[in-house]
């Protein structure tokens, strides 16, 4: 993909390169390329990296809208004994779409929507390294997920939603055992939320190595870039491993292959173990992004730098290496054998310290710092506080002869709950408050944040904090009721109205968005400033919110915390003192002279291809025939389409700078990364007003 | 924020903190013995992992107190309170305080990587000795054992008294597993259809069914008793109705009872309401249902007490010529033995009590000492089965319902059945 990419984009680059009437014509007919940045077109034709994440974001919350709406129904079947709220059958869809929902369509988008919006930011770039292939991750995305999503409706109520948990062991997934088509949605569906990630990984991976600004070395990136890009990896390897074995459940399925098959001599922990080498890494990559947030947020509510910066970055580093070598841990009950037992529990327990050392120098990044706890701060403390419930509990399900009375037990569902709500939702949460004002130049209402932070925090630990006495008293997952007599009636009940209260929280969240939105509407749109609470990463030293072509120059950076360390020096006797006001530093947003690459039509029509190839696998092979010819074309359309549109008004073409920027990056390398527009100059803008002319 | 203000939520803070820790507490103390407690173990295996775990749960709850109590020494030690305005010159702080800019300290770093991992590598050592200690575990005392096969959504206990599994079982029964006190026995995991997991949390940690494989376990109870269980691995719609029970019966009462088990049942006289009930049996349960000495002529073609022709389920043992397995095909013996029901204080995959405020006094031996029958339900049962526990009988998964029977044909039923002891 990315290759094609490059070299069909390129001839048309040199193409389009001399400025004056030589573009002014069409070269290619129809293929022409969308322009303007108003309106709801410009947002759907959109490459601009800020956009695409916000829309990550939004989609993230709808979804989560809908996955908190299935832990509610989960909730009130589970509240008393005997529950007959929704029934065995639907409960099984419900908590299945539940997990897939809450793990596929919200945490990993969610932090798809820093990843798109603040890695080029971070490290000074100017957009992504193939701008349009990030708008197609994002259409596919949606795609898969409402694909995944319809599921719950078509042929009636959670009548096909997949039934067979987020996990889908076989061979109870097979046509045999689960007739519906829940199944063929799961993994069709998860099939394309897989392209969208592993497109957005090669593409952002991409970034991160190629675009960093002038003297970003790797040591000088952000924690939350690291993180980030460590994301980026596990996905890029782990995502063809879910991949194969979703291939095969789908061949197993739909055309009587017979991977899963017991009767023709499968084993049905192929699946197993191809389910988990994915699904572990998984957990890091839900996790680390999130880590990332924190990393940004403690130092700057404690006014001091992060503490031992590069024992966070190889922590992650090793996180990432380590996640891969622990899988089998999940399966410590399948039979496996003592041998893969020990050696999967050994490594399970080891993996604790990395994660350990970040949680203390977090600690030791707010000791003696000067602590302010704004929502953000709130949040992230709240990370770090949570995390570290969910940490230990997993240390004590490494312990592999106990493990074998806990797993499937809701010991462990409280487990992950601690890690990836306590962890990544809360970290994720967080990041919102704290990157609000940059995105959409106001802050999000503190005291609604907070009061929302302290409800849903409340809620969190009595929705979750029982469970860990449920599973040790012995109560199973994924049950759909339970006995009167077997006395898990008292803390389910607990747990449920937490769950209620968690939702309230959730609900402030939203009234927050809507009440700030709305009072700063109001107040005639004060601007916040670049940089509201005295930050330090580069994406500071912008305009809030942030122009769309980033920054006005490219930025040399000469160390870690860049942007920090031009507004504070120190003083002869030490002392950290004013070196310069925000005002001069950070760029205001006033070059209109830098080249942007220009929206595209394509990317959602072949986004709109695949989802129709999706139900065409799953109904009728003549509709994936007809999503097919879509798909092709607009594959077409894609190679075929100008770098620019010739007609575009103010159509900039800073071809005097080293990088031409569309699509790709630094073709002349000019011995260090850059990703971002010179600035204007004299020079480039006079051949502008005369293109326009011409063009006019 | 006023300051007011501030200390309400540093109070509702600390609030939450300490409630969760005291509902913890509270829940461990007082609300210990349920009865499908991992924390009030039975069983030496169980007991072997209570041990092992308990002392790492202190570890982990003085670690969890340590950084849940530095996190507040710093909120309360360091927090800022004042103006957030953010008009300032210094941005979001208004003032120009700023602590001393530490970077770091490698010692520090190394010393906090070290710690943790020499802990982690002491709590390794005693889990791999725990770990190979209960594999190792080979059964004594008694030779039996018994074959544990998971079908959707109940379970069948195939005895080998004398321990070779490659030879037919001297009984089948289901859902309650009966065992003597203070043996260890073996138990030979497999499963019909899909990945199930056999549980009972007082006596040992569970072990995956899984289709195609035999999974080796082990199960003892130090005192006798009726201990609960449940399937622990999703296997579809009635999941979590797929219960079990084990039973611990002292060595003696354990040989009655096996004794009686190897008794095949006698057909009941003809025009009385339990041999009404038989005619209607045979024409609407038998042909899934082995009631050994009376289904067996009828369904299975063998000898009336032969022992079932299905217990290979994988066909090991048969040149490749299984059972049932995995297929739409349900055929007698697929479903529960149900020879001697009423010995068992549950039915349905132990989803329902076969007897009414029997408690602990299941008549494993001796039907006088049973509490009521649990007619209504049973009744239920028979009638519309996946009203009482959702199936897909459809499918041929489950029970399926028997509405057109009339209420006369189900007390018939049910007479039959209780003569089944």
């Amino acid at each position: 993909m990315t290759v094609t990419d490059r070299t069909i984009t390129a001839p048309e680059e040199t193409l389009a390169l001399p400025a004056g009437p030589a573009i002014a014509h069409r070269p290619l007919g129809i293929f022409t390329r969308p322009q303007g940045s108003e309106g709801w077109r410009s947002w759907l034709f959109t490459v601009d990296h800020k956009r695409i994440g916000i829309m990550y974001g939004a989609a993230a919350l709808f979804f989560f809208l809908v996955g908190g709406a299935e832990a509610l129904f989960i909730r009130l079947q589970l509240a008393t004994p005997n529950g007959s709220v929704i029934g065995a059958g639907t409960y099984n869809g419900v908590f299945t779409m539940h997990g897939v929902t809450m793990v596929f369509l919200v945490i990993m988008p969610m932090a798809a929507a820093f990843a798109n919006y603040l890695l080029p930011l971070q490290v000074g770039a100017r957009d992504v390294a193939f701008p349009r292939l990030n708008a197609f991750s994002f259409w596919c995305f949606l795609a898969g997920g409402l694909l995944l999503t319809s599921s719950i409706l078509v042929g009636g109520w959670f009548q096909n939603a997949p039934d067979g948990g987020w996990f889908a062991y076989a061979p109870n997934t097979g046509l045999l055992f689960s007739p519906s088509k829940g199944i063929d949605f799961y993994a069709v569906g998860l099939q394309i939320l897989g392209i969208a990630s592993l497109v957005s990984a090669i593409n952002l991976i991409v970034t991160v190595l190629n675009m960093r600004t002038p003297g970003m070395s790797f040591f000088r990136m952000p924690v939350l870039t690291w993180m980030l890009l460590i994301t980026q990896f596990l996905l890029l390897f782990a995502l063809p491993v879910i991949t194969v074995a979703l291939f095969l459940l789908m061949f197993d399925r739909l055309w009587d292959a017979n991977f899963f098959n017991v009767e023709a001599g499968a084993d049905p922990l192929l699946w197993q173990h191809l389910f988990w080498i994915f699904g572990h890494p998984e957990v890091y990559i839900l996790i680390l992004p999130a880590f990332g947030i924190v990393s940004e947020i403690i130092p700057t509510f404690s006014r001091k730098p992060l503490f031992g910066y590069h024992f966070m970055v190889a922590s992650g580093i090793a996180i990432g290496f380590m996640g891969w070598g622990v899988w089998a841990h999940h399966m410590f009950t399948s039979g496996v054998g003592p041998l893969s037992v020990a050696a999967f529990s050994v490594s399970t327990m080891f993996i604790a310290v990395p994660t350990g050392v970040k949680i203390l120098n977090w600690l030791a990044t707010m000791y003696r710092g000067r602590l302010r706890f704004t929502t953000p701060m709130l949040y992230a403390v709240g990370v770090v506080s949570m995390f570290t419930i969910g940490g230990l509990s997993g240390v004590t399900h490494a312990i592999a002869p106990s493990d074998t009375q806990q797993t499937d037990t809701y010991y462990i569902v409280a487990h992950f709950h601690y890690v990836i709500f306590g962890g990544a939702l809360l970290g994720l949460f967080g990041g919102f408050y704290y990157w609000w004002p940059k995105a959409f130049g106001y802050k999000l209402s503190e005291a609604w944040g907070k009061a929302s932070f302290w409800v849903m925090l409340i809620g969190f630990n009595f929705t979750f904090g029982p469970m860990h006495i449920l599973g040790l008293q012995g109560m199973s997952r994924r049950i759909a009721t339970y006995r009167a007599d077997e006395g898990f009636a008292l803390w389910n009940m607990v747990a449920t109205i937490g769950a209620f209260v968690i939702a309230v929280g959730v609900a402030m969240f939203f009234w927050n968005v809507y009440v700030s939105t709305r009072n700063w509407r109001r107040a005639g749109r004060p601007d916040v400033g670049p940089d509201p609470w005295d930050a330090r990463g580069l994406e500071w030293m912008t305009a809030s919110p942030v122009p769309e072509h980033n920054f006005d120059e490219d930025i040399q950076v000469d160390r870690l915390d860049h942007f920090w360390h031009r507004k504070y020096g120190k003083d002869e006797s030490g002392r950290v003192v004013r070196a310069a006001p925000t005002s001069e530093i950070a760029h205001d947003g006033s070059n209109t002279n830098v080249h942007l690459p220009s929206p595209s039509y394509w990317p959602i029509v072949l986004g709109g291809g695949i989802l129709l190839v999706g139900y065409g696998i799953i109904y009728n092979l003549w509709l994936a025939a007809a999503g097919l010819v879509f798909l092709i074309g607009a594959i077409y359309g894609w190679i075929l389409e100008p770098a620019d549109d010739p007609d575009a008004a103010g159509h900039h073409d800073d071809h005097h700078d080293d990088d031409d920027g569309d699509d790709h990056g630094d073709p002349d390398g000019n011995g260090g990364p850059s990703g971002n527009g010179e600035s204007a100059s004299a020079e480039t803008e006079e051949p502008e007003t005369e293109e326009a002319a011409t063009v006019g | 924020m006023s300051g007011r203000a501030r200390g309400l939520v540093w109070l509702s803070s600390l609030l939450v903190i300490a409630g969760t820790i005291a509902l913890i507490v509270v829940a461990i103390v007082v609300d210990k013995d349920h009865p499908l407690s991992t924390l009030s173990p039975v069983g030496r295996q169980g007991r072997d992992i209570a041990e092992l775990i308990n002392p790492i749960f202190i570890v982990a709850g003085v670690v969890f107190f340590l950084v849940q109590g530095a996190v507040l020494a710093l909120w309360w030690r360091y927090r800022v309170a004042g103006s957030e305005t953010g008009d300032g010159e210094y941005g979001y702080y208004d003032d120009d305080e700023f602590p001393d800019q530490t970077h770091g300290n490698n010692r520090l770093e190394i010393a906090w990587t070290i710690v943790p991992t020499v802990l982690l590598a002491v709590i390794s050592v005693f889990t791999l000795v725990a770990l190979f200690a209960l594999d190792d575990v080979k059964a004594s005392d008694e030779d039996i054992t018994v074959t544990v096969i998971g079908q959707q959504w109940w379970w069948e206990y195939q005895y080998h008294l004398d321990g070779d599994t490659d030879t037919p079982p001297d009984f089948v029964t289901a859902n309650e597993l009966v065992i003597p006190v203070g043996v260890d026995v073996a138990l030979d995991i497999k499963s019909r259809d899909v990945i199930h997991s056999f549980w009972i949390p007082k006596l040992n940690g569970k072990r995956d069914a899984v289709p195609g494989r035999s999974h080796d376990w082990v199960i003892q109870s130090e005192e006798p008793g009726r201990f609960r269980g449940q399937c622990t691995e999703f296997c579809g719609l009635s999941h979590g109705y797929m219960k079990m029970v084990a039973v611990a019966l002292p060595t003696a009462e354990f040989h009655q009872w096996k004794n009686n088990q190897m008794t095949p049942a006698e057909a009941p006289a003809e025009g009385t309401p339990e041999g009404e009930g038989w005619a209607t049996f045979s024409q609407q349960c038998a042909s899934c249902h082995v009631v050994n000495g009376l289904t067996s002529a009828a369904n299975r073609g063998g000898a009336a007490d032969s022992p079932p022709d299905d217990w290979d389920i994988y066909g090991e043992h048969n040149g490749g010529s299984a059972g049932p397995v995995l297929t739409t095909e349900l055929v007698a013996g697929a479903a529960p033995n149900l020879t001697h029901l009423m010995t068992r204080g549950t039915f349905a995959g132990s989803a329902f009590d076969l007897y009414l405020n029997a408690g602990d006094h299941i008549p494993y031996l001796d039907l006088a000492e049973a509490g009521t029958l649990n007619r209504g339900e049973l009744e239920a049962w028979i009638s519309n089965a996946p009203e009482r526990k959702p199936a897909d009988a459809d499918d041929l998964r489950g029970m399926p319902a028997r509405t057109g029977l009339s209420p006369t044909d189900i007390d018939n039923v049910v007479a039959f059945l209780s003569t089944l002891d």
